[in-house]
């Protein structure tokens, strides 16, 4: 084939992929699987307005958060806080500029940083947090919440009362624009009628860290107590659960989980391997797994339904449809992968790209950032947005009517996707009480009032 | 209907008369106050808008309190008006949200950290005649805008409508161009140049004011 030839020949594919996909958009309702005229109306980015933050711990997940938020255009890391020196001094050494700082309350009292980010071991959300908003700071507060239910309850409500601020719980995934993209997909019925989802996270590692004396070992392992941690149902399942609510649009009605410590035998208190059955209504479960010994097949959600399943792993996402199926018509030119004996069809936010790099390998490598990127991203625009707009609103109105401003912020505050005081509060409840019945081993109910703040 | 028709004008009658004949107006949280911003571009037509509007109204003892009283001429009213300018957003023709990127272009643009609000200063209203509908009156408006920094003098029509619980809803609508005040038309790089966004706009609002 000449290259005249081959350019043609790709343009046609290109085309009738473009055309497709539209039709499918059409008929989902306005999902935009491919946006050529979007894309090429994409306006040149504006310079980017800083937001100043303060991150509260620097341990493991911390230095991960400072990582991203040094990556972030928006942000300005103003201030770092852990209360053990030798954290400290090794993120200082990544922010020389920044205010370093042993004590919390020091840097809550910086009244040039508006944004805080909470990334302490679970236990010590509370006080924190609390102090945070009474201080006027806008909270982006590390999931789960809190390890009980009553301390999960006082930062929500709290979040709640704080309402010209934003509260943001580290529920990634619902920042995600690949979940994002993939959510009316999986409600649009193309699935066919859903009968269950299944996800899991493996990985083998101890979890253990090293410590130069008892009292640090206690402090830096507080994931191994049972006291202290939710195990891994509550520090990693919590997102995927989580996003399974999400995406079934419900609550659930109880959890059965199971728990062991298989592998790592080294007097921790904590399971290393779990499994749970979380039930949703209309018969609807998922089943949930995740290890501490085991790395193979890594993370991923699957929802399977009569006509499709969708994987999705990462930032990628496959359909593996039955043979039965009806057509849909833009998947006969859509990538695919092969899976063993299946062949995943790839499902991809920005077909745009797909289409400009006119070669299927390429697009293969997708290099996109993380979850934890884009809900940073979007709490710090949050921040910005909710406070530009308070300011605005106070001087015309004055400072007297706060149902008036609650009421102007809902309504005209243009937010980026992120999870809310709710979302992480009844994802929080989620994972303790799935935690708690992988303790007992005995199922737990979970009423619908459960997940009320009252 | 009389009893209450003559009840409001008795009541807007004695406020406009009240403070040696002067009353002043501001506007109040959830009102119908709306500022909307419409263009052109090679590719679609584009529109932002605000439900923030602020600024203080005073009219003076010859502003027209009902129907009967219309006079032709100037009249006494002061006025300035205001809009953040992080208000302003944009949407779609559906009224739904646009883009937050189209935001950020359109704040920079108009020198958002520089000059943080739309302004206009009025100069001059001189009602022209009744509106047709009870309590409307139609004029001409001549103020100072200042956008971006910028400061010309405009000329429009508006429409005052006098409600009868004493409050006033005032509206019209302008044609600009971004270039007088100094604003170059954004056309994004990444398109290469191949969209352009037109120097032509045109201004709609409504701006409701109570009595203070």
């Amino acid at each position: 084939m000449s290259e005249t030839e081959r350019l043609l020949d790709w343009n046609r594919r290109e085309f009738l992929r473009g055309s497709s996909l539209m039709a499918l958009a059409t008929l989902l309702g306005g999902v935009r699987l491919i946006r050529p005229e979007a894309a090429a109306a994409e306006p040149e980015p504006a310079p980017t307005e800083k937001v100043k933050v303060g991150l509260i711990g620097l341990g493991q997940w911390g230095r991960e958060l400072l990582d991203q938020l040094l990556r972030l255009p928006q942000a300005e890391v103003a201030a770092i806080c852990d209360n053990y020196p030798a954290m400290l001094r090794r993120s200082a050494k990544r922010v020389p500029d920044a205010m370093a700082t042993e004590d919390y309350r020091a840097l809550l009292e910086n009244k040039e940083i508006p944004a805080v980010v909470v990334a302490t071991p679970t236990h010590l959300h509370r006080d924190i947090v609390l102090a945070a908003l009474e201080a006027g700071k806008h909270v982006y507060c590390e999931a789960p919440l809190a390890h009980t239910v009553e301390d999960a309850r006082a930062i929500a409500q709290a979040a709640l009362k704080h309402n010209r601020q934003v509260f943001q719980p580290g529920l990634q995934l619902r920042s995600d624009p690949q979940r994002h993209f993939l959510l009316p997909f999986v409600r649009s019925g193309a699935l066919g009628r859903m009968a269950m989802a299944r996800a899991q996270w493996n990985k083998k590692t101890s979890w253990r860290q090293t410590s130069p004396n008892p009292e640090r070992e206690a402090a830096v392992n507080w994931r191994l107590a049972r006291e202290t941690s939710l195990g891994l149902l509550g520090e990693v399942g919590i997102h995927q659960i989580d996003q399974v609510s999400w995406f079934f649009g419900a609550m659930p009605t109880a959890v059965h989980a199971f728990g062991t410590v298989a592998f790592w035998r080294d007097g921790r208190e904590v399971h290393d391997t779990v499994q749970a059955v979380v039930e949703y209504p209309e018969g609807l479960r998922l089943l949930y797994s995740a290890t501490l010994a085991n790395s193979f097949e890594s993370e991923a959600e699957i929802y399977y339904g009569s006509d499709a399943a969708v994987m999705i792993r990462g930032s990628s996402a496959w359909m593996f449809k039955e043979a039965d199926a009806p057509l849909l018509g833009w998947e006969v030119y859509a990538r695919k992968d092969a899976f063993y004996k299946e062949t995943g069809i790839s499902l991809r936010a920005d077909a745009s790209k797909l289409r400009a790099q006119g070669d299927q390998a390429q697009a293969q490598a997708e290099a996109t950032d993380p979850p934890v990127y884009f809900a940073l991203q979007s709490f710090l625009r949050n921040c910005r947005e909710v406070s530009s707009a308070v300011q605005d609103f106070v001087s015309l109105y004055g400072d007297s009517d706060p149902q008036a401003l609650a009421e102007y912020l809902a309504k005209e505050v243009r937010r980026l996707p992120a999870a809310d005081a709710l979302d992480g509060y009844r994802a929080t409840v989620l994972a303790i009480k799935a935690s708690e019945s992988a303790t007992t081993g005995r199922p737990v109910s979970l009423p619908a009032e459960l997940f009320e703040l009252s | 209907m009389l009893a209450h028709a003559t009840a409001w004008l008795l009541l807007l009658s004695l406020s406009l008369q009240a403070a040696e004949g002067w009353t002043r107006f501001g506007p109040k949280p959830g009102g119908k106050s709306k500022i909307r911003i419409e263009g052109t571009s090679t590719i679609h037509d584009w529109q932002v808008e605000s439900s923030l509007v602020g600024g203080t109204l005073e009219v003076g003892p010859n502003f027209p309190k009902n129907q009967g009283e219309v006079q032709p001429g100037k009249l006494d009213v002061r006025a300035e008006v205001f809009v953040p300018v992080s208000s302003l957003k944009s949407i779609k023709k559906d009224g739904t949200p646009y883009s937050t990127a189209m935001d950020d272009i359109m704040h920079e643009k108009l020198l958002k950290t520089q000059h943080p609000r739309i302004v206009y200063r009025l100069q001059e209203l001189t009602l022209k005649g009744s509106g047709g509908a009870a309590g409307t009156y139609n004029a001409e408006a001549v103020g100072d805008l200042v956008v971006a920094g910028v400061t010309n003098r405009i000329t429009m029509p508006v429409q005052v409508q006098v409600h009868p619980d004493n409050h006033l809803l005032i509206s019209g609508e302008v044609g600009l161009k971004m270039t007088d005040f100094k604003i170059d038309p954004p056309a994004p790089k990444v398109a290469l140049g191949l969209i352009k966004t037109g120097d032509e706009v045109k201004v709609l609002f409504q701006w409701e004011v109570f009595p203070r």
